[in-house]
């Protein structure tokens, strides 16, 4: 996307983008083109609401697709398009959304992923509100269908074995930063790698999980 | 930071992905990202495999194995000695002290040092089961550890950070308003400038407690939830903060004073509560007296107390195992 053709779309009133109406062409088109191009999109003449608005517009709109696949993967299919029109949403009014466009795009795959945990919960007590006591396991059978929930304990098996598989440090750096939040610098501190080894050891970790991932699919 | 300035640019998705999480990308690296993506089809995919492997690896968390390395890694990072210092001082690998340290028992250790580049005060506290603890931050504001609790203290001139990792914490915040105070826990953060509050993190969700002031608290970046005097909320990883609710606050003022309270709840939700106190666990081992109501305020420790109360009020049978303490029907 050309800043001008940005300036273009700033002056029209933004389009909510339909997910449902996956174009697979011009999201094609549109993957060799960047959101905010090189400048990004910091333009004093613009005020920051309609510059940010046409931002997660174009953003979403170029991603459309992925995000589709992304939620498609979390709960059943027929849910993913009306979860991804909420991701929208909720990312317009999102206040770190950075002209950053790969940690965009990371906010943008996040929070879709939260918003189906939280609708795979409410699905969940929803159908549990009569106060009997049932395990996650339960939950998600009776919701996803004894196939899906197959396959996804299957999902969940291979990613407990991937992560019990990873070296001793990989996997000590992947957990802290996955489920302790530490950033790298804090993980450098605490293991005594540099950071840069640090970032090393995550991308091993994410290349073995999804090289795990990938001989299911 | 995590791309030296001389470093080459990532060849593959993961290394992509690992870049990005660092958090620290800047516009001619994301351009570099972009052709990349754009550069093969393939690309693309194997990026959304790695986004697909790291948001499904979240759901992992709770597993048996995955929970027992991270308490392990928790209880190595609470133990961590002192001595690195500057940064000068021979760097033992953390896998040699955390060995070292393996063999102490569990007993309430804080660590100090500081991280040199930020000039930050980073400290460590825990507490064992059944231990509380109260410490004194350098800005006067206290941290009241309850039972089976670990978190890090980290102190820079713009914020004061707290990671609960495990437990429950009360939180008395001295006044700076140029200074927020941020709990973290479970992915969300509770913030306030000065009031009381408490964290608690219970299996697979996070409560905050209001006593004094107002603290705002947000998860899974959604919009922050205001939490007045006298409420609470509750979220879990990933999820949005719940509507706040009227608080009792019965139960958090006893355990500051060293008791559990125990106000009308069944057998089963006293037990949990209980058992957080308790070295031994109790279980039940007649289902049905876990929807019998109890009542009750226990000095913490005194577990001889609470178990005869059970044994007269409830008219139920105690035994004892090396690993457990049973309660059935007579």
């Amino acid at each position: 996307m050309t800043f001008a053709a940005l300036r273009f779309l700033m002056h029209q009133p933004p389009q909510p983008p339909d997910p449902s109406s996956s174009d697979s062409d011009e999201a094609g088109r549109q993957a060799h083109e960047s959101v905010g191009g090189q400048q990004g999109l910091v333009d004093g003449s613009d005020s920051p609401e309609s510059s940010r608005h046409a931002y997660v517009t174009l953003l979403f709109n170029k991603y459309r697709a992925a995000i589709l696949r992304h939620l498609s993967r979390l709960v059943p299919h027929e849910d993913a398009a009306e979860l991804a029109q909420e991701t929208y949403y909720r990312l317009l009014r999102h206040p770190e959304i950075v002209p950053i466009e790969g940690m965009a795009r990371a906010l943008l795959f996040q929070t879709a992923a939260n918003l189906a945990r939280d609708y795979r919960r409410r699905r969940a007590s929803h159908r549990s509100d009569q106060h009997v006591e049932l395990t996650d396991d339960e939950l998600a059978q009776e919701h996803l269908g004894p196939e899906a929930f197959l396959a996804e304990q299957q999902v969940r098996a291979i990613l407990e074995q991937a992560i019990a598989q990873m070296p001793h440090e990989t996997r000590t750096v992947f957990l802290l930063h996955r489920f302790r939040d530490l950033s790298y610098p804090q993980i450098a501190q605490v293991t005594r790698l540099s950071s840069r080894t640090v970032a090393r050891k995550m991308a091993e970790a994410l290349a073995h999980l999804s090289a795990a991932l990938g001989q299911t699919t | 930071m995590s791309r030296l300035p001389n470093a080459p640019y990532p060849q593959t998705a993961s290394e992509w992905f690992a870049l990005y999480r660092s958090g620290r990308v800047d516009a001619k690296t994301d351009l570099k990202w972009r052709e990349w993506l754009a550069a093969d089809p393939a690309h693309e995919l194997a990026y959304e495999e790695c986004e697909r492997a790291w948001e499904l690896s979240l759901d992992v968390g709770g597993s048996q194995g995955v929970s027992n390395a991270l308490r392990q890694l928790d209880q190595q990072l609470a133990k961590r000695p002192g001595g690195v210092l500057g940064g000068k001082a021979p760097r033992p690998r953390v896998w040699a002290w955390l060995a070292a340290a393996a063999g102490l028992g569990a007993v309430s250790v804080c660590t100090f040092w500081l991280i040199h580049r930020t000039s930050a005060e980073v400290a460590d506290y825990a507490t064992a089961v059944g231990e509380q603890r109260t410490v004194t931050l350098s800005d006067q504001s206290t941290i009241t550890l309850n039972t089976d609790t670990s978190l890090r203290v980290t102190y820079s001139q713009a914020t004061r950070r707290i990671d609960l990792q495990r437990g429950e914490a009360l939180f008395g915040v001295a006044k700076n308003a140029a200074r927020p105070f941020e709990v973290h826990a479970l992915g969300g953060v509770a913030e306030a400038v000065g009031t009381q509050y408490d964290v608690r993190i219970d299996g697979d969700h996070a409560d905050v407690a209001v006593l004094e002031g107002v603290v705002a608290v947000e998860s899974s970046g959604a919009t922050r939830q205001s939490v007045a005097a006298g409420q609470s909320v509750s979220y879990a990883r990933g999820g949005a903060v719940s509507a706040p609710q009227a608080l009792n606050t019965t139960a958090i003022r006893g355990w500051e004073q060293q008791r559990i309270v125990i106000s009308d709840v069944p057998l089963s939700e006293a037990l949990h509560e209980y058992n957080r106190y308790s070295k031994l666990p109790i279980v039940l081992g007649s289902p049905e007296l876990g929807d019998r109501h109890v009542n009750g305020v226990f000095h913490i420790g005194d577990e001889d107390a609470f178990l005869g109360a059970l044994e007269q009020g409830l008219h139920v049978k105690i035994s004892r195992t090396a690993t457990q303490i049973m309660i059935e029907a007579r």
